[in-house]
């Protein structure tokens, strides 16, 4: 228990003079993974990003093997063996696998030139003690993001790391792709590598963490072993109360129809979609990655091509392939890539809320600030945002506020229908709790909510009614009354992945060859 | 607003060497151009009076009229290599316009902004429409343009134009000369439009993220259109400004000043990648390159040493910009 790898010594951080973190201590061991928990903005990156270097602190110290790392210098702290896998991945997409892993520490032949097949072959040994496929020739783009990330701990460990931290390395990638990234936490644990892993996901916690640390508004409120906390002392800890009726009741839906769509043909998908929403009803949409759902939600609101159909709102015929016009008609859309699409990062909060109804808060073109800074700062407040103030840039927000921003932008007016991808990817517990408060609610007052989540419980439990999708067409749909079935969760996963009910277990190794071709052709994009 | 972090901010009056510091590196641009005006008022007495004040004003008007379309073209994410050389086609086809016809004298204005707005449609058009890089197809404009200029002057510029075609330039209203009053209302204008209208909250949004600004129902197209459609326009009035101070139509009018008005941009703390930078930065950075030129003008230094010290100082200016942004984190 003495082998101490890193150890991180009062750390205290302000930005702009607000704390933070306030003093936290907190030590890895080799061999050992540490859960990181916390609610989004409690400071769980900002203490990675000093412990890697790439933020000074105001105070404190961090010791790689009992030697002071200089603040705020990455390379020291790199040829220290301390490697960050960040929240967001940054490969360099148009190079091939084993460029990446061997960019900065080239191999070279004797002639002084890059010996590629070296590389090549050493790549190959590398990621084959991960005991995963990847062929080290592939361009970094065409895999899917959890080889990618994969890549990228195969970068920093093979480099000699004896430190890993992992910043939300599930956040974005799919069931299946969790699993592999278990087994090579799991098996760099037994090199001895220290790791230090945020999740927000309370199996993930349990399936891989030796010990927990929870941080609470920047000081460090729990660290003890796995064994000896419970998941309500975890979940206690993160947020200060106790977490009552994770699952809001569903109220009734209503019986008017809202969003109608008949024979819509998503550009890149053969087969036309047709389904109906009512007034106040969840309806989620299940599948496997790449099933389609996030195409199908982008072309109901315009961002991506249809080529056919129709699409009423109310009754009213919506123009095709014209996201301004799905706002006139009360459509919104909280996409599944918040930074990418959701958010734009350099505006402040206030400027973000205003986007989406722009003409709403002006007068012939002129911005009214009383009034758009009175309906944002309400719409903002519905959903408990955490920021320093509507001035505060979108991109210095944590992960989990972002999102109340992306959602909470579109509750300054009225709106009929609202799509919403992955609604809680990254969003802490307390949080993702009061996003389903937030959806109930909308529901409640009438809206019609889509919903596509790969969160199976989410999906369950949240929707009055779910249509399952597979390679861009509806491949089920399953009402209430399915969706409380025992076997519900079976039946969804079979519909998904196209394998008729009766075929014997003996198939599954099938679902996965399918989910992976699926999965590269969606990240191809 | 919601929680309980808004009750620590330093009030603004507090008049600690931690805030007099931060708000040094916060203006560092401010702060160098003071000490450009410092040291050059010290070296000569003529520097500081009125009357050279106005000279550099006079002399910013054109480069301002393109830098301010330069922005909007930046803050996209794009870039507009064209301006200098649709100064020089808006400028040739204003003085065919003019030449033996004083009395169309408003016509060739009104010429000249049509032939820059022209170019610019076709900028935008290219980049919207057609997805060309900006690069690329302001590139095509900055050769086709300057050889057009050289097709309507046959070659050779065009000179004896009537000599109320100078009095655009020259015309002093309230005692401040036309193209000086021209780059005040576009300076207050366009800072108005790019911070109190939804005009401009779409150009930053489409800079910073196209994608995000589309899903919230920016037309990104339009937008895009838009800001090139501008910046030509804006440099079509700069041509005919230029050739009325020369009363002529030299055909390589204008020639690279889209380097000066793209360095003051980017002086003005605008990022090439979009979505960071404002109209009084730019104004800053406009007046910080031609203070130069015409502090180094009074101090006789030669046109080449000229160069290479703008140059060192639009490097040095930008540098200890980007140093203390990293500080500010
Ligand atoms: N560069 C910055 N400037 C200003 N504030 C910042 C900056 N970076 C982070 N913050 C603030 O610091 C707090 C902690 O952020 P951090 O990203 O560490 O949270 P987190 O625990 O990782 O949250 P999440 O789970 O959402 O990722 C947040 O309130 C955030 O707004
Ligand atoms: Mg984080």
């Amino acid at each position: 228990m003495e082998d101490v790898a890193l150890e991180c010594r009062d750390l205290a951080k302000a930005f702009g003079g607000v704390p933070v973190l306030k003093g936290v201590s907190l030590a890895l061991r080799a061999g050992s993974v540490t859960a990181l928990a916390g609610e989004n903005g409690a400071g769980k990156s900002t203490m990675m990003k000093i412990a890697s270097g790439q933020v000074k602190p105001d105070r404190g110290q961090v010791l790689v093997g009992g030697v002071p790392l200089p603040h705020g210098d990455p390379q020291a702290a790199h040829r220290h063996g301390v490697a960050i896998i960040p929240q967001e991945l940054a490969p360099i997409m148009d190079m091939k696998v084993y460029e990446n892993l061997f960019i900065g520490r080239e191999l070279r032949t004797r002639a002084g030139l890059l010996d590629r097949r070296a590389m090549a072959r050493k790549a190959r040994e590398i990621l084959d003690v991960f005991g995963v496929e990847i062929d080290p020739q592939a361009t970094m783009r065409r895999l899917p993001v959890g080889l990618r990330q994969l890549v990228e701990i195969a970068k920093s460990t093979s480099g000699g790391a004896k430190v890993l931290l992992l910043d939300e390395p599930s956040s974005a990638i799919s069931e299946r792709e969790v699993e592999r990234l278990y087994a090579v936490v799991r098996k760099l644990r037994e090199q001895g590598v220290a790791m230090l892993y945020t999740t927000h996901k309370m199996e993930e916690i349990r399936a891989l963490a030796d010990r927990v640390v929870v941080l609470r508004d920047g000081g460090l409120v729990e660290d003890r072993p796995i064994d000896d906390i419970t998941d309500d002392e975890i979940v206690h800890a993160m947020i200060g109360r106790e977490l009552q009726d994770f699952f809001p009741e569903l109220h009734p839906r209503g019986e008017e129809v809202a969003l109608e769509v008949r024979g819509l043909h998503v550009s890149g998908y053969p087969s036309p979609v047709d389904l109906t929403v009512r007034r106040g009803e969840i309806l989620g949409l299940a599948g496997l990655v790449g099933a389609g759902r996030t195409e199908l939600l982008e072309a109901i609101f315009g961002v991506r091509r249809s080529t056919e159909g129709v699409i009423t709102v109310a009754g009213k015929q919506v123009k095709r392939n014209s996201p301004a016009d799905a706002i006139t008609h009360g459509m919104a859309l909280v996409p599944e890539d918040r930074k990418g699409a959701g958010a734009v990062l350099s505006m402040n909060v206030l400027d973000n809320g205003s986007l989406p109804r722009l003409s709403q808060f002006t007068l012939g073109g002129w911005l009214r600030q009383r009034n758009r800074t009175k309906k944002v700062g309400a719409a903002m407040e519905s959903v408990k945002l955490r920021s320093r103030g509507l001035g505060q840039q979108v991109g210095t927000l944590s992960g989990g506020n972002q999102q109340k921003v992306v959602l909470a932008r579109w509750l300054t007016g009225s709106v009929n229908v609202l799509l919403l991808d992955e609604p809680t990817r990254g969003v802490d517990v307390g949080a993702r709790s009061e996003i389903y408060r937030i959806i109930t609610e909308l529901a409640a007052s009438g809206m019609a909510v889509i919903m596509a989540s790969s969160d199976m419980p989410e999906i369950l439990s949240l929707s009055h009614r779910a249509l399952v999708m597979r390679g861009g067409a509806v491949a089920g749909e399953l009402t209430r009354d399915d969706l409380r079935s025992p076997d519900v969760q079976d039946t969804i996963f079979r519909l998904a992945a196209g394998l008729s009910r009766h075929k014997g277990p003996d198939s599954n190794a099938q679902p996965t060859a399918l989910a992976t071709k699926l999965a590269t052709k969606e990240d191809g994009r | 607003m919601t929680t309980q972090e808004s009750a620590t901010r330093p009030a603004a009056w507090h008049l600690s060497w931690p805030w007099v510091r931060d708000q040094l590196i916060r203006h560092s641009m401010v702060v160098v151009m003071l000490l450009i005006i410092a040291y050059f008022s010290y070296r000569s007495a003529r520097f500081g009076t009125l009357d050279n004040l106005q000279t550099i004003a006079i002399a910013a008007a054109p480069f301002a009229l393109i830098a301010l379309g330069q922005t909007l073209v930046i803050l996209t994410g794009g870039i507009d290599l064209s301006v200098g050389s649709v100064i020089a086609l808006s400028a040739m086809a204003a003085a065919a316009t003019v030449k033996d016809h004083p009395e169309r004298l408003w016509l060739s204005v009104l010429v000249a902004m049509l032939v820059g707005l022209a170019a610019g449609a076709i900028n935008g058009f290219l980049v919207s429409k057609v997805n060309v890089p900006p690069f690329i197809a302001t590139l095509g404009m900055l050769t086709t343009a300057s050889g057009l200029a050289y097709v309507v002057g046959e070659g050779a510029p065009i000179n004896g134009l009537p000599q109320n075609f100078g009095e655009i330039a020259n015309n002093q209203i309230f005692g401040l000369q036309i193209p000086v009053i021209v780059m005040i209302v576009g300076i207050v204008a366009l800072a108005l439009i790019m911070k109190r209208t939804s005009y401009g909250m779409r150009v930053y949004a489409v800079g910073g993220n196209p994608v995000a600004a589309q899903i919230a129902g920016v037309k990104t197209t339009r937008i895009l259109f838009s800001v090139y459609a501008l910046s030509g326009l804006l440099a079509g009035l700069s041509g005919v400004m230029l050739a009325s101070r020369v009363i002529s139509g030299p055909p390589n009018l204008g020639e690279g000043y889209e380097l000066d008005a793209i360095a003051a941009v980017v002086i003005g703390g605008a990022s090439l990648l979009g979505g960071r930078g404002s109209i009084l930065g730019t104004a800053l950075g406009l007046f910080l390159i031609q203070t130069l030129n015409n502090g180094l003008d009074i101090l006789v230094v030669p046109a080449y040493w000229q160069s290479v010290i703008k140059g060192a100082l639009i490097v040095a200016a930008v540098t200890v910009d980007v140093w203390s942004a990293k500080r500010r984190v």
